[in-house]
């Protein structure tokens, strides 16, 4: 008999005793919001590759909240923020979608990718009460009609490329530009349509490199770049790699050309890795970086919130939250209920919005976008990214 | 107590559920596979419909690196080759969802045939590395086709069943559980036939195997385009399931995360593939669910989340150090601890 026991209680304690404690706490929902709070639902990419801007965007959305709930909320509605980390990945993104709108009752939303966003976008339309907003800025998403209930933290890609090209061409007209980019749907998004904008700038693409993504040997591409001596290159579909070693070597090589980079390069970390190379380096960026000293009152509550430099990403998560929950405001304001309709036209209603200065201009949303942006450059002596253009809005 | 299974004639000795208690156990889980979307929610439903996927996929990859000996890198390349002929049929030729997921697989067979030519030549790491190349064929296949969507992939209608669009979770598991059951069913019948007792044969001893009159030419691609066969139904479900494909939904990494399944499974196993399928597909999310309840918040998260990934990780190491045979060799054990219970074993 004690053998049976024995035999039992082992196998009990060795299999089914953690496996129910497991299960049960496996089902167990996790902790839900209120009836009529406002909930912010997050597929953030904490983990992963794209863990460098989703701990930003998770820090920018999460302080927003705090802020304006310590304000009273939206119109003394909590805001409750629910995120979820997908290691950025589309099926754990949709996983997180799913687990966060099964336990709670979802308003807006923020999405880690393009990939997400398209998979995820047919259920949007078909639940019709979420606003979902993100961290991609791709040109296929701003579009209203194909994308009802999303829009973009400011300009899509081919925007960032229009304004990168409206400020050459009023720095140096006629001149020749290269457009060097990731064999990506990241890289490739905004090279077309941008390659029509020059021209219609009076701008010369003087050469279209495509590389591998994160490549490192580009010794090859860097001769083509040389051949066509650009005044400007413009790398996208990038964070980082190889963008130093084209800069390296093309100066190396006497090549005089300027270089600039799109949204996910500007981070000031990202750029001042590039060593004594980053100086000069120019990008588009839609949002002040922390330490801007020009008027900002929203920049200071963040700066008084976070003695600590704060990212380009985390700027753009708190801009998301801010858009998303004004967009809410004005729903709730007009006395209609929250759907993703009415929250998008609400959204859309945004014309001359005061950011606080974390845009240096008011804002208006077009089309599913925010068209503006500036040019700043790195200035590595002072290990800082200072403006070298006005804000630049486009029609 | 079961003592041993008497086996009275040929056909209960080829049986697939060889005694009342197995038929008893089989008749229980098809109730309840009937019964959960009835009681899941929306959540629970997606990860039962991505585990049924992983599930049929890992157990193409069984029949060729488990049973036939052959590894294989390139099962997310013939699920993508399954995934773009589904939206490929819906956007030009329609047609019944069925037929559009028969295609798929035939197309992914006919890839996975010519991927498996070198396998003649080849083998173990040799043939991974080969494999491997099928992922950057396919993926500059999908980039650069006239009829793929170029970079930006293509969105893929839901499935259509009498005017109905399976365009829920709930939905769609009416299509892609059954249709995993039925290639699960099928390849566990497979190996009570002459071609899988071929293909074992070859896993074992390649050269015996063609002493024994078995021609490794024919079994060896059998065994490529029958795998290749199981990805592209996988990669068609996925695509029904998803609605967007594109280049980069089927990375190398996809690949290694089935291998990794049917290995921490348990190779060679037709439970093998399913247990490893639902442990690399669930384990995360059990952790995400773990990671939740621990009173942790804001800037805490952040630091708490990348622990998940290193647990899983640990978790597979584990198994591997401590139970090389797999979770199938797990269940074994649990099998015969109640065979012979309530005696001790």
């Amino acid at each position: 008999m004690s053998h049976r026991y024995t035999g039992l209680s082992r196998f009990m304690r060795r299999v089914v005793a953690p496996l129910g404690v497991s299960l049960g706490m496996a089902l167990t929902p996790a902790a839900q919001a209120q009836g009529d709070d406002i909930v912010i639902g997050g597929s953030i990419p904490m983990s992963g590759v794209f863990a460098f801007a989703g701990v930003g965007i998770h820090a920018g959305i999460g302080d927003y909240v705090k802020m304006l709930n310590e304000q009273g909320g939206i119109n003394g509605r909590k805001v409750v923020y629910v995120p979820e980390d997908t290691g950025y990945k589309v099926d754990v993104s949709v996983a997180a979608f799913k687990k966060i709108t099964s336990q709670n009752k979802v308003n807006l939303y923020y999405g880690d990718s393009t990939g997400f966003s398209k998979t995820i976008n047919p259920e949007l339309d078909r639940k019709g009460d979420i606003l979902m907003t993100g961290a991609s800025f791709a040109t296929e998403i701003n579009d209203p009609d194909k994308f009802p209930a999303q829009f973009l933290v400011g300009p899509d890609y081919t925007e960032m490329f229009g304004i990168l090209l409206k400020y050459i061409a009023q720095e140096t007209p006629g001149a020749t530009v290269a457009f060097v980019y990731s064999d990506t749907e990241f890289g490739r998004d905004p090279i077309e349509s941008s390659r029509k904008r020059a021209e219609e700038l009076g701008l010369k693409v003087g050469a279209e490199i495509m590389t591998p993504p994160g490549s490192v040997d580009v010794s090859t591409e860097v001769l083509k770049l040389r051949r066509a001596r650009p005044d400007y290159t413009i790398f996208h579909g990038y964070v980082l790699a190889p963008i130093p070693e084209f800069v390296a070597q093309g100066r190396q090589m006497g090549l005089k050309s300027r270089y600039m980079g799109t949204f996910w390069t500007m981070d000031n970390s990202t750029v001042m890795q590039m060593g004594e190379n980053a100086d000069g380096f120019m990008g588009v960026m839609p949002f002040r970086y922390y330490y801007d000293e020009e008027k900002a009152p929203m920049l200071e509550k963040i700066r008084a919130m976070r003695p600590e430099y704060q990212s380009t990403a985390y700027m753009q998560g708190f801009m998301a939250a801010m858009l998303m929950t004004e967009a809410v405001k004005r729903t709730l304001d007009e006395g209609k209920e929250l759907t993703s309709k009415n929250m998008k036209a609400a959204l859309q209603s945004i014309r001359d919005f005061d950011t606080g200065g974390i845009i240096g201009v008011p804002i208006s949303v077009k089309g599913n976008s925010v068209p503006v942006g500036r040019i700043y450059r790195a200035d590595y002596a002072s290990k800082k990214m200072v403006p070298a253009s006005d804000w630049i809005i486009l029609d | 107590m079961r003592i041993a299974t008497a086996k009275e004639s040929y056909l209960q000795d080829e049986a697939l559920f060889d005694s009342r208690t197995q038929r008893v156990w089989a008749a229980l889980l098809g109730l309840a596979l009937i019964a959960y979307p009835f009681m899941a929610n929306d959540y629970w439903l997606y990860l039962a419909c991505l585990v049924a996927i992983n599930v049929a996929s890992a157990t193409g990859l069984n029949i060729l690196t488990g049973y036939t000996g052959l590894v294989s890198l390139g099962q997310a390349a013939f699920m993508g080759l399954g995934a773009y002929t589904v939206a490929v049929m819906e956007h030009h030729v329609g047609g019944f969802f069925l037929l559009n997921l028969l295609a798929a697989g035939v197309v992914a067979m006919a890839g996975g045939i010519v991927v498996g030519i070198p396998s003649l030549r080849v083998k173990g790491l040799y043939l991974a590395i080969v494999t491997i190349a099928a992922s950057f064929l396919a993926h500059f296949l999908f980039v650069n086709s006239g009829f793929t969507g170029g970079t930006g992939g293509m969105t893929v209608p839901p499935a259509q069943v009498a005017g109905v669009a399976l365009d829920t979770s709930f939905r769609i598991y009416w299509l892609i559980v059954p249709v995993t059951v039925l290639m699960v069913l099928g390849a566990a019948n497979l190996f009570r036939t002459r071609i899988g007792r071929a293909f074992i044969a070859i896993r074992d001893r390649d050269i015996s195997a063609e002493v024994l009159g078995i021609p490794l030419l024919r079994y060896k691609l059998l065994s490529f385009g029958l795998s290749s066969f199981y990805a592209g139904v996988a990669g068609g479900l996925w695509a029904y399931f998803f609605r967007v494909v594109t280049p980069e939904s089927f990375p190398l990494i996809m690949s290694i995360f089935f291998l990794a399944a049917i290995i921490v499974g348990g190779m060679g196993t037709i439970l093998g593939g399913i247990l490893g399928a639902i442990f690399m597909t669930m384990v995360p999310e059990v952790l995400r669910i773990l990671v939740g309840l621990l009173p942790v918040s804001g800037d805490t998260l952040q630091f708490v989340s990348p622990v998940r990934t290193i647990v899983f990780g640990l978790l597979i190491v584990g198994f591997l150090i401590f139970e090389p045979h797999g979770l199938a060799e797990v269940w074994r054990r649990i099998r015969r601890f109640f065979h012979l219970w309530p005696f001790r074993n």
